[in-house]
């Protein structure tokens, strides 16, 4: 079959079409500059700028699809950076030694380090996020009136609280506004800093400075009064012997030379208690054995007339440094005050062991406990409970001045089950040398 | 120390968005070396909206922008 040529009429038909069709697309291929322009944050082509060829030419799609290419990789390049930069902070927000919560202004909890977890939620698994801080941290049902996050959300200012308690250890919170963009608070930052261990320094610190401004007042009256009581004494001791005295009268000068010895034994133990360490007493070695069980021999005939059983239950104690007589002196102090906390019926039970750098010899006894509104006072000079003539209150003190210049420590605490536990720490032999 | 290799554009006399697309054109043609910090790419505007748009683009793309006017014109240098 033979085709025929088309006719002119048809052609032009066909051109015009065509025309028509590329019309549109270079139309279209515009308008998707202009949306992409727009993208961009400029205006429009006109015509004028770039004419269809030059259009087709210059490739606007193709440049602009390019820079969108190098956009997205630096996106992608930013978030990855964000990425990093939030674990790092997550990291170091756990990591830190104090606790950080953040703490929306309906007093819920946006997030917590695990250091605060582990300070105050009982249940460290517990998810807290979103829970009420009040809920979780104070175990109330509304926020406290002496709490800092209020007076920092009320005032936009940090709050400092310098000591509380809870879980029986002592913190410091400081509160800090969380601001937004705008400046206005959309909840606080919450810092707790367990302050336990720098409490009790303080608090060592304070008993030592006592003791020290009353061993030096002790040793000036002790010293002044030594000379005339023991004239008192050998006086009554010899008035006690004129046979011219009647019976009533012997009885009555047997009771001031008793009390005289009372008075001389109270001198004693603040002249003790004054008394400067010295390098010899300091650097004797002491068997901790030996001055458990002398001190035991002491108080056995006391222990004996009280009912009171002594249970030693560790045998042997590693040697310590100081002076055998003060050491024993402490025991003696420690498990007397035990036994007559007891009163009649009871256990005193001593045990020892190694923690760390220390030996740590445990007192504890079935009397009543301290309670807990003197136990800081305990250590104090002249601070006794007992009935007159039963202590001076300086045993405890003593014992503590001679555990302190040992370079060790005391500390007592009332046990769960009943009674009181006093932890004496020794410093082990050698661990503590420079 | 070698100074930075200097790429000039002139679109003085240009507008908006035509500046716009030959800046990038030339971003794109540039980006290795300046993704490596080897090349300043300094367009020369008369056109105040380029001094806007171009910067605007160049610092998405993550690229340092100075922008300084010069004269009768604008410098824009991108790197």
């Amino acid at each position: 079959m033979k085709s025929r040529p088309p006719k002119e009429s048809d052609l032009r038909g066909q051109i015009e079409q065509l025309t028509e069709l590329n019309r549109r697309y270079i139309q279209y291929i515009r308008q998707k500059v202009n949306q992409l322009l727009e993208v961009m944050g400029t205006q429009p082509l006109r015509p004028e700028e770039l004419d269809d060829e030059t259009l087709l030419e210059f490739d606007p799609i193709g440049i602009v699809a390019g820079a969108f290419q190098q956009i997205l990789e630096h996106l992608r390049e930013t978030v990855q950076e964000l990425e990093m930069a939030r674990d790092e902070l997550q990291a170091i927000f756990n990591a830190t030694g104090v606790g950080i919560s953040i703490i929306d202004t309906n007093f819920r909890i946006i997030r917590c380090n695990e250091k605060q977890r582990q300070m105050l939620v009982s249940e460290p698994s517990e998810d807290i996020r979103g829970r009420f801080c009040y809920e979780v941290y104070c175990y109330k049902d509304s926020p406290g009136l002496d709490c800092p996050a209020v007076e920092t959300m009320a005032t936009g200012k940090a709050v400092t609280l310098r000591e509380v308690k809870k879980k029986g250890r002592f913190f410091q919170v400081v509160t800090t506004p969380l601001r937004d963009s705008e400046g206005g608070i959309k909840g606080v930052i919450e810092v707790l800093i367990d302050v336990t261990e720098k409490k009790k320094a303080e608090e060592l610190m304070l008993r030592t400075e006592k003791l020290v401004s009353l061993g030096q007042m002790a040793a000036g009256i002790a010293h002044e009064l030594n000379t005339p009581l023991g004239n008192i004494l050998g006086y009554a001791r010899l008035l006690e012997k004129d046979p011219s005295l009647s019976e009533k009268q012997a009885e009555r000068v047997r009771i001031i030379a008793e009390q005289a010895n009372r008075c001389s034994r109270i001198i004693k133990g603040l002249l003790d208690f004054a008394r400067k360490p010295d390098d010899e007493r300091l650097n004797a070695e002491c068997n901790l054995t030996e001055a458990i069980n002398s001190a035991l021999s002491l108080l056995k005939k006391e222990a004996d007339k009280r009912q009171i059983e002594i249970i030693l239950e560790d045998g042997t104690f590693p040697s310590v440094r100081g002076h055998a007589r003060e050491i024993e002196q402490v025991f003696v102090n420690i498990i007397l005050n035990a036994l007559q906390a007891i009163g009649r019926k009871g256990r005193v039970t001593i045990k020892g062991s190694v923690r760390e750098n220390s030996v740590v010899v445990e007192i504890s006894d079935t009397g009543p406990g301290i309670p807990e509104e003197i136990k800081d006072r305990v250590f104090d000079p002249f601070f006794t409970t007992k009935l007159p003539g039963e202590g001076t209150g300086l045993g405890l003190s003593i014992s503590a001045g001679t555990m302190s210049r040992l370079g060790g420590g005391i500390e007592v605490e009332n046990l769960k089950a009943g009674g009181t536990v006093f932890r004496l720490f020794f410093p082990l032999t050698g661990g503590s040398e420079r | 120390m070698k100074g930075k290799e200097k790429v000039e554009i002139n679109i003085l006399g240009q507008v908006c968005p035509a500046c716009l697309l030959v800046a990038l054109k030339e971003i794109n043609n540039q980006r290795k070396k300046l993704k490596k910090g080897e090349v300043e790419v300094v367009v020369r505007t008369d056109h105040r909206d380029a001094t806007r748009t171009i910067p605007q683009s160049a610092e998405a793309m993550g690229y340092r922008v100075v922008v300084e006017k010069v004269k009768t014109y604008y410098e824009i240098r991108i790197s």
